[in-house]
């Protein structure tokens, strides 16, 4: 059975769980062919989801500025309040798609673990930005992409998430001299190479603060 | 990973059986103890254990070869039509109230009659110097992870165990070259991996060595052997076998051996009534995904049995 079939199906199949309406902006760079192959992949995601899923696409270079998309094709998921939470420079394929679903839920109101700890818990934490580095081979990734983007989403854009397909943007690893995934930083200071469990990147975020 | 189903997720119900861990020993355990109407809640770290970092699964009955990955989702799928939740979380310490007992992680607090403890192992580190230095900057302990960085690079890798030969067999697509460095004479893969190693003619053995040292600059370039040569190698892959992640089982006074493995008997019992344990975490010999699968089910019937009070609507 063709990879590309299964994995259209998995899309096709895990999208069922969205039941409120969402959209997300596709920021387009000038490369055609990398807007054209994430376009399609979101494609796939829009038909599936019983026109709960709108996909907004971006190429003007003032908005694009104003978000500081320098990286394309980029997803983001903004707020109601203009604001960005999550930032997607990879493909939300492969092993990436039922984390991508599940954010794509509980973004659109569904419910979401780590609400409660992280609203308790949103006065100590500062402004933050996490970058997780992966690969589309990382089976520890999606994990840590689960957790990260919860986070971003429970404290509404205080803490923003950043997922970055380093195959697809070497620039950036080079820049972290990055050759292990899953990459974890935190606000360019504090990284995690490999697995990192949600308690210790909450433990980073409130400055090593007793956590309530 | 995820919370396949968080409709389905209670924090105020006392769960039948509560099974820690995230591999196909706690999934096993979950679907049988759904399929004995209990209700089961999985709470693990990483969905998909170890096998989901195996690149070709080809020894699991009915399926003649599939990827780790693939393998999980499969699992996943069984988990989902099932409606079993699982938790992506980390259990610190359990105590015992009354006939029941209490599951706290850092982020929620969890009620079960009955407890598995499956949470498996973690790849062993070689503990010598550089290792740590260049963990992510050239050492690493996942090659499906972390393989596509060395494209055209000479890697090698630490170990000479059937994962260590499947290892090298999966980088060999993509590198220059591999060396299995192994500290015994022969490496102790199964036959048919052995013979796909011989056969490869980007993979070399060096028997009877040991690496006594990772060495570099901002990324690794060479390591050291105990003979004092050296070999010039851009990534250094350690696979030297796994310890088990045994620790919330001490903290409750669960008795385990030398190795940090729980002991159970034959019905997946510790010594701990409520409390049972399975997979790569226990103290059976030979671990394998299909081995832990059986000790899985056996420990959801044990907890099905222990609970005699579990009703079964037909």
């Amino acid at each position: 059975m063709p990879i590309a079939y299964v994995f259209n199906k998995l899309i096709r199949d895990e999208m069922v769980k969205l039941t409120k309406p969402v959209e997300l902006s596709l920021f387009m760079g000038r490369n055609i062919e990398d807007n054209d192959n994430v376009r399609s992949i979101l494609k796939i995601y829009e038909e599936s989801s019983n026109e709960l899923l709108s996909i907004k696409e971006v190429s003007n270079p003032v908005v694009s500025k104003n978000y500081e998309v320098n990286h394309f094709p980029a997803i983001l998921f903004i707020n109601d309040k203009v604001k960005e939470i999550i930032r997607y420079l990879a493909k939300p394929f492969g092993a990436e798609i039922r984390p991508f679903v599940e954010t794509l839920t509980i973004f659109s109101g569904d419910k979401n673990y780590y609400e409660v700890v992280i609203k308790e818990n949103i006065e100590k934490i500062k402004p933050s930005i996490i970058k997780v580095m992966i690969t589309n081979s990382c089976v520890y990734c999606p994990e840590i992409i689960t957790f990260v983007n919860k986070f971003a989403i429970a404290s509404n854009g205080k803490i923003q998430s950043v997922i970055i397909d380093i195959m697809a943007h070497s620039d950036i690893a080079e820049s972290y001299d990055v050759s292990s995934v899953p990459y974890t930083v935190i606000n360019d200071k504090k990284s995690f190479i490999g697995m990192v469990g949600p308690e210790e990147v909450l433990q980073e975020l409130i400055g090593g603060d007793k956590i309530v | 990973m995820f919370n396949i189903d968080m409709d389905s997720l209670d924090l105020e119900k006392t769960y039948d059986l509560i099974v820690l861990g995230g591999g196909p020993t706690a999934i096993a355990c979950a679907i049988y103890a759904a399929r004995f109407a209990m209700d089961v809640l999985i709470v693990g770290k990483v969905f998909g254990g170890l096998i989901a970092t195996t690149d070709i699964v080809e020894n699991y009955p009915g399926i003649t070869s599939i990827s780790g990955q693939g393998l999980m989702e499969m699992f996943k799928d069984h988990m989902n039509s099932l409606s079993i939740p699982y938790i992506s979380d980390e259990i610190r310490s359990i105590e015992n109230v009354e006939d029941y007992f209490v599951l706290h992680s850092f982020f929620q607090k969890f009620k079960a009659k009955s407890i598995c403890i499956a949470t498996g192992s973690e790849r062993r580190k070689l503990g010598i110097p550089g290792e740590n230095e260049f963990a992510g900057k050239g050492v690493s302990y996942c090659a499906t992870c972390d393989g596509p960085f060395y494209k055209d690079k000479v890697v090698c890798v630490i170990g000479g165990s059937d994962s260590a030969a499947k290892e090298a067999l999966f980088l060999a697509q993509n590198v220059e070259k591999v060396y299995i460095i192994y500290r015994k004479e022969e490496i102790r893969a199964e036959p048919i991996n052995k013979k796909r190693v011989y056969e490869n003619e980007k993979i070399e053995i060096i028997n009877n060595t040991n690496v006594v040292e990772i060495v570099g600059k901002t990324t690794v370039n060479h390591v050291i052997f105990d003979n004092g040569k050296e070999l010039e190698v851009d990534g250094v892959f350690i696979e030297i076998g796994s310890i088990p992640n045994s620790e919330i089982a001490q903290r409750i006074g669960t008795k385990i051996n030398e190795k940090g493995e729980i002991i159970i008997n034959r019905k997946s019992e510790t010594n701990m009534p409520g409390i049972f344990a399975a997979g790569d975490v226990a103290d059976a010999p030979f671990k394998q995904a299909i081995t832990g699968v059986a000790e899985g089910v056996i420990a959801a019937y044990s907890a099905f049995d222990y609970l005699k009070n579990v009703k079964i609507e037909y």
